[in-house]
């Protein structure tokens, strides 16, 4: 049988490609793609291209035993299966970010624009602060801008989207990068591919670091 | 009525789902009863009190309000009830009850995952010794065995295992508290980072290996023989050995494995505990242990406990479904009542067709396809 593999598509599909392909696993199909979506090219691992939102969804229910998803996302959905391996790669960070005149001390409660929700809430938590959250989908540095919100909680790569708009970075929440997870039981019925995978991808992140 | 749906996560069970489900809970209430287990029936409805030991971050139960404004559950776990129940009747110990009736858990929304699902269990309380965790045991391995399940793998483990580890382990307390969360979550990159200062240590062999210290019994064990302290470990490492030759003396088709990585499933266990797969299923099929901590919470006395439950459902999603049985519809004429009830009485398969016609009958045996026979000629109509 072999092991399915959740991997996000996207940019985080381009990153860690090639750190498979240097662990020895068949990537020639997702190489050339087309519309495809599930690549069994590979004896031991069948990989299957997902949105980053629902790779915890193929995991929980057992029907991938391995995700492959940014930390963002695994802090958001509050993931319970086990979050193995720091890929080191697809690296931001969260960001409290605001206009320039946003007084973090202002004393009232604040209104927080974010595609993180859970995030956000758990932030402001353990600085003992209280603030309405609004969810956003997308462009979340518009909210500030145009009186939606008073700050925004986003991810962030370089700044560059956050500058351009004129908003500056008021707090750093916590690093972002992609993770490798496990379904709990699956580690148990695949124990020594797991292994196998977990350490060769170890060795190919020095490898390709370099 | 403007809702009709179901509410999220829930299902109605129908057909052959529904009749495996029950042959399931039957072979196993069979099992518990012929064993001398007493059944026992709590209520769904608990105050949300007895379930305070719960880790309520992974369970998160249905909550309402009774009259006087106390939070109620839906219980969220069928143990508990147990030991509210033996802690507030005074029945004597020893005791063996057997339970089996759902159980409600909110699990995220629009998952896929269900709510409620079914278990059915045992709660030896009074035995303190490995005979209550063996009899379990037998138990597991009996109520797979019956319900046809194949190549199945028992894992066992040791509540006090990990603790007992972390007492010789030359860290600081805070440490020792994030290397054993980053160990629990299997974080190796946080692990790693942790367990550096151990590395030129005589723990470094086994400390490296320890977040995959389950799997094969010698290979675990070999493992855990390369730590410098073996004192603390032994009579744990002694009732593991003990427990792991009872199941291989066991008949049936199954393998014995350990996990000494893992943590406490909750924090009432105080001592082994065991859970059941196979390689296809998606969920463990059961799982149980030692829980001598279980009635503390009820109650001063602390009374040992063991018990083990079923997942009925995971059960239930890896059976075979039953072959269609094309059933018999019996048309009859209202005085033939006793002839009808003779027919149905020899026919398994057999249905009293309620219909007033022989048309009708006709046109039910038709849509349903279903064999209609016509008591009333005494002959067998067709399909």
């Amino acid at each position: 049988m072999t092991i399915k593999i959740a991997l996000t598509k996207g940019r985080v599909e381009e990153q860690v490609v090639p750190l498979l392909e240097q662990c020895g696993v068949d990537v020639s199909g997702i190489k050339h793609k087309g519309r495809r979506l599930i690549f069994d090219e590979d004896d031991t691992f069948e990989i299957i291209l997902v949105k980053g939102p629902d790779v915890l969804t193929y995991l929980n229910n057992g029907s991938v035993h391995i995700g492959i998803v940014g930390s963002d996302i695994l802090a958001e959905q509050q993931n319970s299966q086990y979050d193995m391996l720091d890929l080191e790669v697809g690296k931001c960070r969260f960001v409290l970010a605001s206009t320039r005149d946003y007084n973090p001390h202002q004393v009232r409660r604040k209104i927080i624009a974010t595609k993180y929700p859970t995030i956000t809430k758990r932030y402001f938590q353990s600085i003992g602060e209280d603030v309405e959250i609004i969810k956003i989908e997308g462009s979340v540095e518009l909210a500030p801008l145009i009186g939606l919100a008073d700050a925004i909680v986003d991810i962030t790569e370089t700044g560059t989207t956050l500058r351009e708009n004129d908003l500056q970075v008021y707090a750093d929440l916590q690093p972002v990068s992609t993770k490798l997870v496990v379904n709990r039981l699956a580690i148990k019925q695949y124990k020594p591919q797991i292994k196998q995978l977990i350490e060769a991808l170890t060795q190919a992140k020095l490898t390709l670091g370099e | 009525m403007k809702n009709r749906n179901l509410p999220n996560g829930t299902r109605d069970e129908f057909g052959t789902r529904a009749e495996i489900k029950e042959t399931i809970q039957e072979r196993l209430f069979k099992l518990f009863r012929d064993r001398g287990f007493n059944r026992l029936t709590t209520p769904i409805l608990e105050y949300a009190d007895v379930f305070s030991p719960l880790n309520l971050e992974n369970v998160r139960p249905y909550q309402l309000l009774d009259e006087q404004g106390e939070a109620l559950v839906l219980r969220p776990d069928l143990t508990l009830p147990v030991a509210r129940m033996m802690s507030t009747t005074g029945i004597e110990v020893p005791a063996k009850w057997y339970y089996g009736g759902d159980v409600f858990r909110l699990n995220k929304q629009l998952s896929g995952s269900y709510n409620q699902v079914t278990q059915a269990g045992i709660e030896i309380v009074g035995y303190a010794g490995l005979k209550g965790e063996w009899e379990s045991l037998a138990i597991a391995v009996q109520g797979c065995e019956i319900n046809a399940v194949k190549d199945l793998t028992i894992e066992l483990s040791d509540a006090r295992f990990v603790d007992a580890v972390f007492a010789q382990l030359p860290l600081a307390d805070p440490t020792k508290q994030a290397l054993k969360q980053a160990l629990f979550d299997k974080d190796l990159t946080r692990y790693q980072q942790l367990a550096q200062s151990l590395a030129n240590t005589a723990y470094q062999p086994f400390i490296s290996e320890w977040p995959w210290l389950f799997g094969a019994v010698d290979l675990v064990m070999a493992t855990v023989k390369t730590l410098p302290d073996q004192e603390q470990l032994q009579p744990i490492l002694t009732d593991l050995e003990r427990t792991v030759q009872f199941i291989e003396a066991q008949t049936g088709d199954l393998t014995v494995v350990l996990d000494l990585s893992r943590p406490t499933p909750q924090s009432y266990y105080t001592g082994m505990a065991f859970r059941g797969y196979t390689q296809s299923d998606a969920d463990y099929l059961f799982s149980g242990g030692r829980y001598d901590k279980l009635l503390t919470s009820f109650q001063k006395v602390q009374e040992p406990a063991v018990g083990v439950a079923f997942d009925v459902d995971a059960l239930a999603d890896r059976a075979a479904g039953p072959v269609d049985v094309v059933q018999t519809l019996l048309y009859f004429e209202p005085e033939q009542w006793s002839v009808a009830e003779a027919a149905l009485k020899k026919d398994p398969n057999a249905t009293l067709c309620l219909a007033d016609s022989l048309a009708e009958a006709q046109a039910i045996a038709r849509s349903q396809q279903m064999t209609l026979v016509n008591l009333a000629a005494n002959q067998e109509v067709g399909a």
